[in-house]
C-alpha cells in the first residue's frame, strides 16, 4: 500500500472523461480500423433502406453470371441480379439480426447475472446450473432445431441467437458483479441504507458496462457469423429477401463458373466480423486496460 | 575498510520522457544494514528493482550500479541470470501473490538452487528443507509437499525469504517485506531478516515507508524523494539531528499527535451510545468430505463492551483476530450468529433493513482504502451525498448541495470539489472525502476501519487532526478499528484488544499502553515500531 | 479430490437430466401433432394414428417421457421414421464419420494454437507476434462453411488433390477414408485454432504479469524458462476452458460442415432428421450430443483440478 500514489494512477483510468477517452482511442490502431469498418457496414446498411444500384428483387437473366464490370462492379448471381446492391440489403439483415440478438441477450441476461451475484447462495446456484444447462446445447445445433420446428425465418434465427446470449451476459454480468460486491464503495453505499436492487443500478451496472460493451461487441460478431450459418442451410432469412449466408449457398453450385459469387459474400461476412472483432479490442484496451485481467 | 557490495552512482532513470529517478547513490557492504526511505512515488521500488535489472519495458536507465565491482546496468543478460538468485536475492512486498499457487514450496525453493548449482533434485530438497526449517517452517509441520494457498501470509513470505537466501547471496533486497503483515509478523520476520544478515554477512537493503522499522534495523539510511536522495549517513545521527527539513517533516509526522481537547476531558456520564452482549459469529467450517464440513470458525467468539456518546475508542489486535467481522457487525451488514448489539436505544441485530434505517443515519463508516471508498463513475456529490438516502424527507438539488458543501467544507475540501469525480483527488483527499461522507447525516458514531494505514506518513498525521477536530466539534464517538497502537495512542480514550475472537484486554489507553496485562497486548507493545525508542538505542550503541 | 469429483458427477447428472427434460418438451410443444407434423399434409387418417400409436404419443405425457428416458438408457433409441432402422444403428454408422472428424479438427486446433500462441507470447510486441495476431483476427472472422467451400474448389476442384466430398467408407483404406475427411478437418479446426491461439497468448501474458513470475526471474530464471516452468501451467485453465467449450463448437460446426462435404456424419444426420422432421430421431441424436458435451466439460473440470491444486480442497 505503500505505492499507493503510483496505484492511485492506475485506478485513475476507471473513469475516463470523454476526451481522453476520444484521444486515447485514436491512438489505438485496433479501435481506429474496428470503428472505421464497423461504422462503413453501418451506413452501407443503412444506405440500401433507401438506395441500391439495382433492384434486388429483379431478375435479369440476360444479364446473369456477369463478372466484375463498371456497370456491375461486383458482377451478378445466376439469376442476372446485382450482387453489390444484394450484399447491401443483406447486411442490413445480419445486422439487424445480430444487434437483436445481442438486446435479448443483455435484457434478459444482465439482469438475471447481477440478480444473481445480489442473491448468491441457492438463487446464484439454481441460475448458474441453468446456463450450465442452456450451454450444454451446441449452440448451432439448437438453433438449427428450434429453427426448424417452428419455422425457417429472420424472426426465430433472432430468438434461437439470442436464447444463447443469455447466458453469457449473465456470467459476464454475474462476474463482474461478484467483484464490485465486497469493495468498499459498495459497502458505504450498504451502510446508507441502500437495497441491493439500487445498488445494482447505481454502482453495480455503471461499473460493469465496459465488461458488457466488450462482450457486445464479440456475441454481435459471433451472431452474424451464426445467421450467415443459419441462412447458408437454409433456416435463416428466407428467400427472395437476400443474405450473405444464402448467397453463399446459392453460390455452392456455381463454384466452378461463377467463384465471385462466393468469393464476394465471404469477404461481407469477413470484413463484418473483423471489425466487430477489432472495435472490441480496441474498446477493451481504451475503456480499462485491467479488463483483460479479470477471469 | 572492505570494498562496498553494491554501489550506485548517478543512478537516473526514466520512463517514457518522465524522470523517475535522479542521481542516486548509494552504497552497501558486507554484513551492513541500509535503509531506503520514502513516500509513494518517491522512486524506492524503481531503484530495487534497476539493481535486479528486472525493470518495466520502458524504463531507460543510466549512470553505475556496481555489484562487487562490476556494473550491472552494463552486464548482460546471461550474466544477470546467474547473479539474480545466487549473489543478489529479493524480498517482495506482497506475500499472498509471491508464490506460483500451482507449485509445491519445496518445488519453488529447490528450483533455483538446481538451476545455479546443477545438483540432483533430491540434494536440491534436502538443501531446500534446510533453508525452509531456518526461516521458521520445520519439516514436520511444513513438509515440501505443501502449497502456498496452505500457508498464511506471514509463512508464505517465510518462504520467499527462504528463495532469497537459499544460495546465502551476497546482497539482500527487501522491498517492504513487511508492510502487507501486522505488527507482530512484521517483528518476526525483521527478526528473521537480521539474523541472516549476522549468519551470512550479506548486505541487506531494507526499503520501507515506515521510519521506525528502518530506525530498528539500518544501519545506515538514505531518504528518497521524488526521485532523487534527500539525505543519507548514520541512522542514529541522521535520526537524532534531523538536519534536513524533509527528514524533520518525515520524522515528526511518524510520531504525530493531534492537538486534541477532548483527550483528557472526555465526556462523562452513563450514556451508553452502543453496546454488544456476549455477539459471536461464527463461519461455516472448510468441507472436509462430501457431507461433512470442518469445526465452524469463531471469527467473534461472545464479545461485550460498550461505547460512551462522544467517545472515542480503539479495537486492536492482530489480523485475523476477527476485529473487522465485528465490526461489519456493529455497522449492520453482516448478522451475529448469537448475541445482542443496541444501538441508540436499538436492538439493531435483530431489525430489518426498513427498520435500520433511523440507526443507520446515526452510525457511519469510513474505510482503509481511499482508492476503493468511493465508486469511479459517480461525481464526488453523488458519493458523498449517498447516505442523505437515509434521511426521511425527500431534498431538493439545492439543499442537497448545501449539505454536501457544509461536510466538504468540515473536512478542509471545498464546495467546488462535488462536481469532480474521485481520481483527480490523492489518496489523503479521498479519505477526507470518505469522512464527509460519514459525517454528513450528522451521526452519532463513525467506525474507521484502518483509517490511516494506507496514507504516507504525512497524510496520516493530517488525518489524525482531523479525527481530533471532529469529535472536538462535533462530539462524534467513534470507533476505530486498527492493528497500529500508534494511532490507538494518538487519538482515543479507550482501547479494546481483540484475540482470536474474544476481547482480552479493556481499559483508559494510556494505563492499557503503558502498562499491559495481558501477553497479548504485552505482545502488541513489544512489537510496535517505535521510532524514539529506536533513535534511542542506536544512540547508546555507537557512544 | 474424490467430493470434489463426486460433486461434479452430481452436477453432471442433474445438467443431463434437465437437459433430457428440455429436449422431451421442446419437441411436445411443436405446434401441431407431431405425428401429422411427420407424416405431412396428405397423409391419411389411418397412418397418423398408426404413427402416433408407434410413437406412443396416445400415452399420457408423464409415462411417456419416462419410457423414453428408460429406452436412452437401455440403448433403445426407437425407431427412425424415414430410415425405418433402428436409430442407434444410425447412429453407430454415423458415429465412425463424425467422431473421427471432430477429433482430427481438435487435434489440428491445438497443435497449431498452442504452439502459435506460446510463440507469440514470448515475441510480445515484435514484428513477428503484431503478424501472427493479426493472422489469428482474420482466421476467427472467416465462417467456416465459406472456408470450407474455398478449400473444395482449390484442392478438389482446381489441384484434384483430395476428393470434392463424400466419405468412401473405412473400408476403402485408411488413408483414402483419411483424406476424405481432411479438408472438413481443416475448414473446421483453422477458426478453432485462432481462437484458441488468441486465448492462449493473452493468458500467458496474464500470467506473465503476475507477481510469482517476478518472484522467479528474482531467483535467475531466465525469461523462457519462466515462461514454460511457471506461466504455462498457470495459463491452462483459461485455456482448457475455451477447450471445453471448442468441442460443443465442433460438434454443432459437423452439421454445416457435413453438408458442405457430403459427409454422412451425425451432425448431417440431425439436420436431415430435422427437415425431415424426423422427430424421433432428433429427439434421441440431441440429447446424445448433448450428453457428450456435458462429459468433455465435466472432464475438463477435472483437468481444472490437476492444473490447479487450490481447487483440490473444495
Amino acid at each position: 500500500m505503500a505505492n499507493g500514489g503510483i496505484e492511485g494512477e492506475l485506478v485513475a483510468t476507471e473513469h475516463e472523461d470523454w476526451r481522453r477517452f476520444i484521444r486515447k482511442a485514436l491512438a489505438n490502431r485496433s479501435f481506429l480500423a474496428g470503428a472505421v469498418i464497423t461504422l462503413f457496414v453501418i451506413a452501407v446498411a443503412l444506405v440500401s433502406a433507401i438506395w441500391t444500384p439495382y433492384d434486388v428483387t429483379k431478375l435479369v437473366i440476360a444479364d446473369r453470371l456477369q463478372g466484375l464490370s463498371s456497370t456491375h462492379l461486383l458482377g451478378t448471381d445466376h439469376f442476372g441480379r446485382d450482387i453489390l446492391s444484394m450484399i447491401m440489403v443483406g447486411s442490413r439483415n445480419s445486422i439487424a439480426v445480430a444487434l437483436i440478438a445481442v438486446g435479448i441477450g443483455i435484457a434478459v441476461g444482465v439482469p438475471l447475472g447481477t440478480y444473481a451475484a445480489a442473491k448468491r447462495g441457492v438463487v446464484d446456484e439454481v441460475l448458474m446450473r441453468a446456463s450450465d444447462i442452456v450451454f450444454a446445447f451446441p449452440a448451432l445445433l439448437s438453433a438449427v432445431m428450434i429453427t426448424a420446428i417452428f419455422g425457417p425465418g429472420a424472426i426465430n434465427a433472432i430468438i434461437a441467437i439470442g436464447i444463447f446470449n443469455i447466458p453469457v451476459f449473465a456470467r459476464v454480468a454475474r462476474g463482474g458483479a461478484l467483484a464490485l460486491w465486497p469493495r468498499e464503495f459498495i459497502l458505504a453505499a450498504r451502510a446508507s441504507g441502500k437495497r441491493a436492487g439500487l445498488i445494482t443500478v447505481q454502482h453495480i451496472v455503471p461499473n460493469i458496462a465496459n465488461l458488457l460493451l466488450v462482450q457486445g461487441t464479440i456475441q454481435f460478431s459471433l451472431g452474424i457469423l451464426a445467421e450467415a450459418g443459419l441462412s447458408y442451410v437454409g433456416l435463416g432469412t428466407q428467400p427472395p429477401a437476400p443474405s450473405w449466408g444464402r448467397m453463399l449457398f446459392e453460390a455452392q453450385t456455381m463454384m466452378t463458373i461463377a467463384p465471385h459469387m462466393a468469393i464476394v459474400p465471404g469477404f461481407a461476412i469477413i470484413i463484418t466480423v473483423l471489425g466487430l472483432n477489432l472495435l472490441g479490442d480496441g474498446l477493451r484496451d481504451v475503456l480499462d486496460p485491467r479488463l483483460r485481467r479479470q477471469r | 575498510m572492505s570494498a562496498p557490495v553494491l554501489d550506485i552512482a548517478n543512478l537516473s532513470l526514466t520512463i517514457g520522457n518522465t524522470p523517475i529517478l535522479r542521481d542516486i547513490d548509494l552504497t552497501v557492504k558486507a554484513g551492513e544494514v541500509v535503509g531506503l526511505v520514502g513516500e509513494s512515488g518517491s522512486g524506492k521500488s524503481m531503484t530495487a528493482q534497476a539493481v535486479m535489472r528486472l525493470l518495466p519495458h520502458a524504463a531507460r536507465p543510466a549512470g553505475r550500479i556496481g555489484f562487487n565491482g562490476e556494473d550491472l546496468l552494463t552486464a548482460s543478460e546471461e550474466r544477470m541470470c546467474e547473479l539474480r538468485g545466487d549473489d543478489i536475492g529479493m524480498v517482495f512486498q506482497e506475500p499472498m501473490t509471491a508464490l506460483n499457487p500451482v507449485k509445491t514450496i519445496g518445488e519453488q525453493v529447490a528450483e533455483g538452487i538446481r538451476f545455479h548449482r546443477r545438483v540432483s533434485r533430491a540434494e536440491a530438497e534436502a538443501r531446500a528443507r534446510d533453508m525452509l526449517e531456518r526461516v521458521g517452517l520445520p519439516h514436520s509441520r511444513f513438509p515440501l509437499s505443501r502449497y502456498p494457498h496452505e500457508l498464511s501470509g506471514g509463512q508464505r513470505q517465510r518462504v520467499v525469504i527462504a528463495i532469497a537466501c537459499a544460495l546465502h547471496p551476497k546482497l539482500l533486497i527487501a522491498d517492504e517485506p513487511t508492510t502487507a503483515l501486522d505488527v507482530v509478523l512484521q517483528k518476526q520476520i525483521l527478526d528473521l531478516l537480521r539474523s541472516l544478515v549476522e549468519e551470512n554477512g550479506m548486505g541487506l537493503v531494507l526499503i520501507s515507508h515506515d521510519l521506525g522499522v528502518v530506525a530498528d534495523m539500518a544501519d545506515r539510511i538514505t531518504i528518497l524523494r521524488h526521485g532523487a536522495v534527500q539525505e543519507a549517513g548514520e541512522t542514529a545521527t541522521v535520526l537524532r539531528e534531523q538536519k534536513h527539513p524533509y527528514t524533520k517533516r518525515l520524522a515528526e509526522a511518524s510520531v504525530h499527535v493531534p492537538a486534541w481537547a477532548n483527550a483528557q476531558t472526555a465526556p462523562d456520564g452513563d450514556n451508553r451510545l452502543l453496546e454488544l452482549e456476549d455477539v459471536a459469529r461464527h463461519f461455516p467450517g472448510h468441507r472436509t468430505g462430501f457431507f461433512s464440513r470442518g469445526e465452524p470458525v469463531r471469527a467473534v467468539d461472545g464479545v461485550s463492551f460498550s461505547i460512551r456518546s462522544g467517545h472515542s475508542v480503539a479495537l486492536v489486535g492482530q489480523s485475523g483476530c476477527g476485529k473487522s467481522t465485528l465490526a461489519r457487525m456493529i455497522l449492520a451488514l453482516d448478522r451475529p450468529t448469537s448475541g445482542a448489539i443496541r444501538f441508540d436505544g436499538m436492538e439493531t441485530s435483530s431489525l430489518d433493513e426498513h427498520a435500520l434505517r433511523p440507526a443507520r443515519r446515526e452510525m457511519q463508516v469510513v474505510f482503509q482504502d481511499p482508492y476503493g471508498s468511493f465508486n469511479p463513475r459517480q461525481k464526488v456529490l453523488s458519493s458523498v451525498a449517498e447516505p442523505l438516502h437515509l434521511m426521511d424527507e425527500r431534498m431538493g438539488r439545492s439543499e442537497k448541495r448545501d449539505r454536501v458543501t457544509e461536510a466538504l467544507v468540515e473536512v478542509g475540501m471545498q464546495s467546488s470539489d462535488m462536481d469532480k469525480y474521485p481520481h483527480e483527488f490523492s489518496g489523503g483527499q479521498r479519505q477526507r472525502l470518505a469522512i464527509a461522507r460519514a459525517i454528513i447525516t450528522r451521526p452519532k458514531l463513525v467506525v474507521a476501519d484502518e483509517p490511516v494505514s494506507a496514507l504516507d506518513v504525512s497524510i496520516r498525521a493530517q488525518i489524525l487532526d482531523l479525527f481530533a477536530k471532529l469529535n472536538d466539534d462535533l462530539g462524534l464517538a467513534f470507533l476505530f478499528i486498527t492493528h497500529d497502537l500508534t494511532v490507538a495512542r494518538a487519538i482515543t480514550h479507550d482501547v479494546l484488544v481483540m484475540d482470536h475472537g474474544k476481547i482480552v484486554e479493556t481499559g483508559r489507553t494510556g494505563d492499557v499502553l503503558d502498562r499491559p496485562a495481558s501477553e497479548v497486548t504485552q505482545r502488541l507493545i513489544a512489537a510496535a515500531p517505535d521510532l524514539k525508542r529506536a533513535i534511542e538505542r542506536r544512540s547508546k550503541k555507537i557512544t | 479430490m474424490l467430493s470434489y469429483a463426486l460433486r461434479r458427477i452430481l452436477i453432471v447428472l442433474i445438467t443431463l437430466l434437465a437437459a433430457s427434460v428440455i429436449v422431451f418438451a421442446v419437441l411436445e410443444i411443436v405446434p401441431g401433432d407431431p405425428a401429422r407434423l411427420m407424416l405431412g399434409m396428405n397423409a391419411t387418417e389411418d397412418a397418423i394414428a398408426a404413427l402416433r400409436q408407434q410413437m406412443g404419443l396416445d400415452q399420457p405425457l408423464i409415462p411417456r417421457y419416462f419410457t423414453w428416458i428408460g429406452g436412452l438408457l437401455t440403448g433403445d433409441f426407437g425407431r427412425s421414421y424415414t430410415y425405418s432402422v433402428p436409430v442407434i444403428d444410425l447412429v453407430r454408422d454415423r458415429l465412425v464419420v463424425s467422431l473421427p472428424l471432430a477429433l482430427m479438427a481438435l487435434f489440428l486446433s491445438t497443435a497449431i494454437a498452442l504452439p502459435v500462441g506460446i510463440f507469440s507470447a514470448a515475441r510480445r510486441g515484435t514484428a513477428a507476434d503484431t503478424g501472427v495476431m493479426a493472422a489469428t483476427q482474420l482466421g476467427i472472422a472467416i465462417p467456416n462453411f465459406w472456408f470450407a467451400l474455398l478449400l473444395v474448389y482449390v484442392f478438389a476442384v482446381a489441384l484434384r488433390w483430395v476428393p470434392a466430398g463424400g466419405f468412401p467408407g473405412w473400408d476403402a483404406g485408411l488413408w483414402t477414408a483419411l483424406s476424405a475427411l481432411l479438408l472438413p478437418a481443416i475448414a473446421l479446426a483453422l477458426p478453432q485454432a485462432a481462437i484458441l491461439a488468441r486465448v492462449t497468448r493473452s493468458a500467458l501474458l496474464d500470467v506473465m504479469s503476475e507477481d510469482y513470475i517476478r518472484t522467479a526471474r528474482a531467483k535467475g530464471l531466465p525469461a523462457n524458462a519462466v515462461l514454460w516452468r511457471h506461466a504455462l501451467r498457470n495459463a491452462l485453465i483459461p485455456v482448457l476452458t475455451i477447450l471445453g467449450l471448442q468441442f460443443s463448437f465442433l460438434l454443432a460446426g459437423t452439421i454445416i460442415i457435413e453438408n458442405v462435404f457430403y459427409l454422412p456424419g451425425l451432425g448431417r444426420l440431425v439436420f436431415q432428421a430435422i427437415t425431415q422432421r424426423d422427430l424421433i430421431v432428433v429427439e434421441s441424436v440431441v440429447v446424445l450430443l448433448v450428453a457428450t458435451v456435458v462429459i468433455v466439460n465435466f472432464l475438463v473440470d477435472l483437468a481444472y483440478a490437476w492444473a490447479d491444486p487450490r481447487l483440490r480442497r473444495r
